[in-house]
């Protein structure tokens, strides 16, 4: 079975509301975006709003359209680019958070987009804990995931939570279980 | 009356702001007629919290006045964030209004630099007099700090906010009053009498926390309502003032 079909599969089987930390290899990367993305959020009718802490927004889309997967109803925080001082042009679709160390405004742009597209159900990604984990101590980062995870799931949304698992650390591993519904890996 | 009912029976009637974090602080919003001081230092939201306040108002169906002292309502109106709540209809039908203060001085004949009490009196009575032409429910005054520099002693400051708050709050008027303070200064506001007259106090800041600046909120006293004093962070979005928890495990000590 591919990456993206086990990640759509895995997903489809939770009830909704779930957070689920979902632990991946670097190289399965951009299949399990897709799995989220054009396989499970697109026949769900979901509007996608991706938080990216690991690779730039415009990167994340340039794969997206590759494969002509549609982005109408795809969103990005982007908390990378403006960091590395990115000058590339910004897409309609992403909103730029300072820097990842600004958690509450990342919570704040989230619920931007959500209220932007109220009465569509909703998934979070969150692209990843690891490189989080890089800008933040875990006591601030355990009570960011607290407070987003009860939040998304009050309004009903899906959370997905990327763990890399060569970047994991016990204390990682330690958090997901803390606030995810489900830990799993993909095959 | 066993207590809870006797709670239960004098909770005061709400005036929501529309700001929905805000009145989750508030358990529910403002107490209606409450006169609430809204402090900061500059680019803090005071000004956006305050505009949110009245449109969410008037699209509710209740009057709504903005007193400008400091600068002009087509200025004002060219720099507001562009509300997607935000409906011309509201001005033309008269359910929103903007009034420059320094017009209305001349209408009163108030042309000195500083304001004797009568002129300071004579003030307060136009204010009202417009509260009651115009069915308002809800006035800002941008900023109470402009006009108490224009009134300059201590006395006859009290006296006009003292006569104002009361004067609204008998016309079940919720009134916000924006204080403008320096960065990093003890007390709400610039005179140091306005938070001990108001009934609110909710403060604007900024909060520098390893590099990065996050605009915050925090209630400090309203009369008439339990709330939360915690301190929380906004943004001023297209869809309003948007609020969430300031992370404690992120406090610097002895921060603000």
């Amino acid at each position: 079975m591919s990456v993206s079909s086990d990640v759509n599969d895995k997903l489809q089987a939770l009830p909704e509301a779930s957070a689920i930390a979902l632990r991946l290899r670097a190289e399965q990367y951009f299949d399990a975006i897709q799995g989220i993305v054009d396989l499970f959020a697109a026949k769900k009718d979901l509007d996608v709003v991706y938080v990216t802490t690991t690779v730039p927004a415009q990167s994340i889309l340039n794969a997206l359209e590759v494969l002509e997967i549609p982005l109408d109803h795809v969103w990005f925080v982007d908390c990378i680019s403006q960091i590395m001082m990115s000058t590339e042009k910004r897409h309609p679709h992403v909103i730029q958070v300072e820097s990842p160390t600004m958690l509450e405004n990342i919570m704040l742009k989230v619920e931007f987009l959500l209220r932007k597209n109220e009465g569509r159900n909703a998934l979070v990604v969150l692209d990843s804990i690891n490189s989080l984990a890089i800008h933040n101590n875990t006591k601030i980062l355990s009570e960011f995931l607290h407070i987003l995870v009860n939040n998304l799931r009050a309004r009903g949304a899906y959370t997905v939570i990327f763990s890399m698992q060569e970047y994991e650390s016990d204390e990682i591993r330690n958090m997901l279980v803390l606030v995810s519904d489900e830990t799993t890996e993909v095959a | 009356m066993p207590s809870k009912e006797r709670e239960a029976g004098s909770e005061r009637e709400r005036c929501v702001t529309g700001i929905e974090g805000l009145d989750h602080i508030l358990n529910g919003g403002i107490p209606r007629g409450n006169t609430v001081l809204v402090s900061g230092s500059v680019g803090t939201g005071k000004t956006s919290i305050c505009i949110e306040f009245l449109v969410r108002g008037a699209l509710y169906g209740e009057g709504s006045l903005y007193l400008s002292v400091t600068e002009p309502t087509d200025k004002l109106l060219r720099n507001v964030i562009p509300f997607d709540f935000w409906d011309d209809k509201l001005v033309k039908q008269g359910k929103l209004q903007f009034v420059d203060l320094p017009r209305m001085y001349e209408k009163l004949g108030i042309d000195k630099d500083e304001l004797s009490l009568e002129e300071s009196r004579l003030l307060t009575d136009a204010i009202i007099g417009l509260v009651e032409e115009g069915h308002i429910r809800r006035l800002v005054l941008d900023s109470a700090t402009s006009v108490a520099y224009r009134i300059k002693d201590p006395e006859r400051i009290r006296d006009f906010l003292l006569r104002l708050g009361q004067s609204l709050s008998a016309k079940g008027c919720t009134s916000l009053l924006v204080a403008e303070i320096a960065s990093h200064t003890d007390g709400y506001s610039r005179f140091g009498l306005e938070e001990a007259i108001a009934d609110g106090v909710i403060v604007t800041g900024n909060l520098e926390r390893r590099g990065d600046l996050l605009r915050t909120l925090q209630v400090v006293k309203m009369r008439g309502t339990q709330h939360s004093r915690a301190k929380y962070v906004l943004d001023l979005t297209t869809t309003g003032v948007l609020l969430v928890p300031l992370l404690k495990g992120g406090s610097v000590s002895g921060g603000a």
